[in-house]
């Protein structure tokens, strides 16, 4: 049984970089798909739309910090805190980067119509971001409760 | 990525639709346009390609008699792989069929008769059984049935043309209302940009011109000094 519980511990540890990379990569090349597209359609201003593209990436980026947050030994007192806030933590970074990289495609074929509206048009993705940054920082606080 | 992203960089790379009846031309000339749908899967490709047929007008046979077109869309439509295409042909040909019988019954023409298939689609039974009804009793299913007829009856033939146009137009715009980037939106695209190219192509000038042409043509064949 001890052995199942510290086996849940690393799944944790590891799940919120390996899950927020997921997403993250999935979003990127959602995003970067319809950059590509919007290259094709256009003379100008591809280079916003590359930059637009990788915007998903920060959920990998959240999921390193996770991950050496919750490093420390685990024992079978520290293993269910692990898990539960690694896991929950990379499904969260998982879904994020996904839909974020949604958001970016349809800013992109916005801001390919009506370059004005490119501050505008990345609100969408701008808040997915915010809520991210919610489950980051919560992550964080409470890793610091796991029991030793 | 699922298959609502299958299309993101094709859809991506096609200009947007302005509004139908403000277009000057089509956002993309039909040969680029053919030329990002050879990115398409074999199979979509050919159920675009089966939605041309079924539904353009130079596709249209005119030598056969109507039951054999409407088996022939019957097939056509059987073989179409995605069912939101085969329910947006249905939907077209449906509505092309109430308008056959509003303009047959104006021309003279009695209720459809008998077994014989006249008309594509599930109302055409019910617009044979209530041909002396205004509107076959189909004004509730299609409320721009009782414009159409006005127009039809006032003699204004460009304004039915712009009220199917236009009603086509909102029909694509509720279905494609949850589609971004998958195949279905692509067809609303290619729909749109059919009825856009349809729209601009219609010249006045050009139309007296080529009626002028086929009046001298016909009249070219006649001896109007012997008819007199």
């Amino acid at each position: 049984m001890n052995e199942f519980v510290i086996a849940l511990g690393w799944t944790g540890m590891f799940g919120a970089l390996a899950l927020g990379a997921i997403g993250s990569i999935v979003g990127c090349a959602i995003a970067g798909q319809a950059a590509i597209g919007a290259m094709v359609d256009t003379e100008s201003g591809q280079g916003r739309y590359l930059g637009v593209s990788v915007m998903p990436s920060t959920g990998v980026i959240y999921g390193i910090v996770i991950m050496f947050t919750l490093q420390r030994d685990v024992t079978a007192t520290s293993a269910p805190g692990i898990f539960g806030i690694g896991l929950l933590a990379g499904i969260a970074l998982l879904y994020a980067g996904i839909l974020q990289g949604r958001a970016c495609a349809s800013a992109i074929q916005a801001m390919k119509v009506k370059p004005e509206i490119f501050g505008l048009s990345l609100a969408p993705a701008a808040i997915v971001e915010g809520f991210t940054v919610f489950v980051f920082v919560f992550a964080l606080v409470l890793a610091g409760n796991i029991p030793a | 990525m699922g298959p609502q992203d299958r299309y993101l960089t094709l859809l991506a790379s096609l200009p947007a639709h302005g509004p139908l009846f403000g277009a000057k031309q089509t956002p993309l000339s039909r040969l680029r346009l053919n030329m990002r749908l050879k990115w398409l899967e074999p199979d979509d490709a050919a159920d675009l390609a089966t939605l041309a047929v079924l539904t353009d007008w130079h596709h249209q046979r005119f030598d056969v008699d109507d039951e054999a077109v409407v088996r022939e869309a019957e097939r056509g439509i059987a073989g179409i792989h995605n069912a939101f295409t085969r329910d947006l042909v249905t939907w077209r040909l449906e509505l092309r069929t109430v308008l056959a019988a509003l303009r047959g019954r104006r021309a003279g023409a009695g209720p459809p008769s008998g077994r014989r298939r006249w008309g594509f689609g599930r109302w055409a039974p019910h617009i044979a059984r209530h041909w002396s009804e205004p509107h076959f009793r189909l004004e509730r299913v299609y409320p721009w049935l009782p414009e159409a007829k006005r127009l039809l009856d006032d003699g204004d033939p460009l304004g039915l043309e712009r009220l199917l146009l236009g009603t086509v137009w909102t029909h694509l715009e509720r279905i494609g209302a949850e589609h971004y980037f998958d195949f279905e939106a692509l067809v609303v695209y290619v729909v749109r940009w059919d009825l856009v190219a349809r729209w601009t192509r219609y010249d006045a000038d050009a139309a007296l011109t080529r009626f002028d042409a086929l009046l001298e043509t016909a009249l070219a064949s006649i001896d109007l000094d012997s008819a007199a």
